[in-house]
């Protein structure tokens, strides 16, 4: 059974409809890659699943639990729980700016109350040298650059042990220079087996990292498939148009 | 020499005792009220909204002297329950500017709530937060640096405006320098007053300086 199981999911702000009825599944430790232009709809798709946005219809289930059914939402307990098997990581970082990098690993961990501080600490310190920023512990997010940011929100999100990691266009507010050193800690993620769905614009992590790529425009799942025939092979008209003038 | 120092400067240095008990009562008071009031402006119950909204209009809207004529000499005039409403001059003058500056912070910290990014929302819901801890531990603290600035100049503000004690017949620091400029026919003592009170806004400045840096998050 799937991980995740999106079925008819339709959403609009006022009269536009952004989402106009989206059917897809993720198997466990796959890696999602989803593309399409700006105005697709695939950011909202992403923040629906963890109910930053409320949904008008349809299904999600995550890890045979039902967030939505039908359009009807679980009850709350239940949506903290099943949201909770996923963490998200955003274009704008959205670090706490009042805590130290080590104190936005751990706020969550400790208002939890499941582990000792002790292991919290132990946790923090082993994330924070896989993504390579052991030595920024006590900084302020403010000092540090764009990538180092997105590689402390990263590890923020793991904090968690997230079945699942969410990424909404995670390299887009980054130079350039900066984009492959996060690129890279999630290409380590992959390589673990962690299952993600990441919306991005870098086609080249797309083509090399993900499992299969999903390509969204005007609201809707244009084509999906593996990322050698979706890059190679493109069936859908707007997809070659698309590729067309973002890859090359 | 002496002499003078007993008869200007020291009942002077007495009345500003007055002008800082004042500051300390106002500020520890209205900062809470204030924030209560921030809250309740934000409440999605409307009436309450409505009537915080109203109630800072009014406050920020009229004179704080007329406000402090009113609770002093205006409330016991009022028919029927006026001979309950008659306070020491001084407590009156209290509850006037907190009533008023209240009105000021809650203005001061619905700013610094407009200023968090929704992103900094969403970060705490993502991570599990429940509503109550977003906003003491992720929205307050941000809020709270964010008005600082603000709370600086509104502190400043409250130092001078306590001179407005002179109006209700309070003995503050400006009464005594009047009545020295009156009894020894002299203008020094306003300029002692003026030094007084800037000593007191300077310490402010300091302190407050002193908290932007502390919490810079840098």
């Amino acid at each position: 059974m799937a991980l995740i199981e999106v079925s008819n999911l339709k959403k609009s702000f006022g009269n536009q409809e952004v989402l106009k009825s989206i059917t897809f599944s993720v198997d466990r430790k796959e890696v999602i890659a989803i593309i399409g232009p700006s105005g697709s709809g695939k950011s909202t798709l992403l923040r629906s699943l963890i109910h930053l946005e409320e949904i008008d219809d349809g299904s999600i289930c995550i890890d045979g639990e039902y967030l939505v059914k039908d359009g009807q939402y679980a009850k709350q307990t239940e949506i903290r729980k099943i949201t909770g098997k996923m963490g998200m990581v955003f274009q704008q970082f959205n670090l706490f700016p009042h805590l130290t990098v080590k104190e936005n690993l751990m706020l969550a961990p400790k208002l939890r109350k499941t582990e000792s501080l002790g292991e919290i600490e132990k946790r923090c310190y082993d994330l924070l040298r896989k993504v390579g920023l052991s030595d920024k512990a006590d900084a302020y997010p403010n000092n540090l650059s764009g990538g180092q940011k997105q590689r402390v929100a990263i590890a923020r999100a793991l904090m968690l042990n997230p079945e699942i990691l969410l990424f909404d266009e995670p390299t887009s507010a980054l130079d350039p220079e900066l984009t492959g050193e996060v690129l890279k800690v999630m290409k380590d993620l992959a390589e673990e087996h962690m299952t993600m769905i990441v919306v991005t614009h870098e086609m080249g992590f797309a083509r090399e990292v993900a499992n299969r790529v999903i390509f969204m425009d005007g609201g809707e799942i244009i084509e999906e498939n593996e990322p050698e025939q979706f890059f190679l092979h493109p069936q859908h008209e707007r997809t070659k148009a698309f590729l067309h003038k973002n890859w090359k | 020499m002496v002499d003078y120092w007993n008869r200007i400067i020291w009942p002077m240095i007495e009345g500003a005792q007055m002008t800082v008990l004042l500051f300390f009562i106002v500020i520890l008071l209205s900062i809470p009220l204030g924030f209560l009031l921030t809250l309740a402006v934000k409440s999605r119950f409307k009436p309450l909204s409505w009537l915080a909204q109203l109630y800072i209009t009014v406050m920020r809207g009229t004179p704080l002297l007329l406000q402090l004529l009113l609770i002093c000499f205006g409330l016991p005039m009022i028919p029927v329950v006026g001979e309950y409403l008659v306070f020491d001059r001084f407590v009156a003058a209290c509850i006037g500017f907190v009533l008023n500056y209240a009105a000021y912070f809650a203005e001061i910290f619905r700013g610094g709530l407009l200023s968090i990014d929704k992103g900094q929302y969403e970060a705490a819901k993502v991570l599990g937060l429940t509503k109550w801890q977003t906003t003491t531990r992720v929205i307050l603290p941000q809020m709270f640096r964010v008005a600082l600035p603000a709370v600086a100049n509104e502190s400043i503000t409250l130092v001078k405006d306590t001179a407005l004690l002179y109006a209700v017949a309070v003995p503050e620091l400006l009464h005594f320098a009047q009545t020295a400029v009156n009894r020894e026919f002299t203008i020094v003592p306003y300029f002692i007053a003026g030094v007084i009170y800037l000593a007191m806004t300077l310490i402010l400045t300091v302190f407050f300086k002193w908290l932007e840096r502390r919490y810079k998050y840098e």
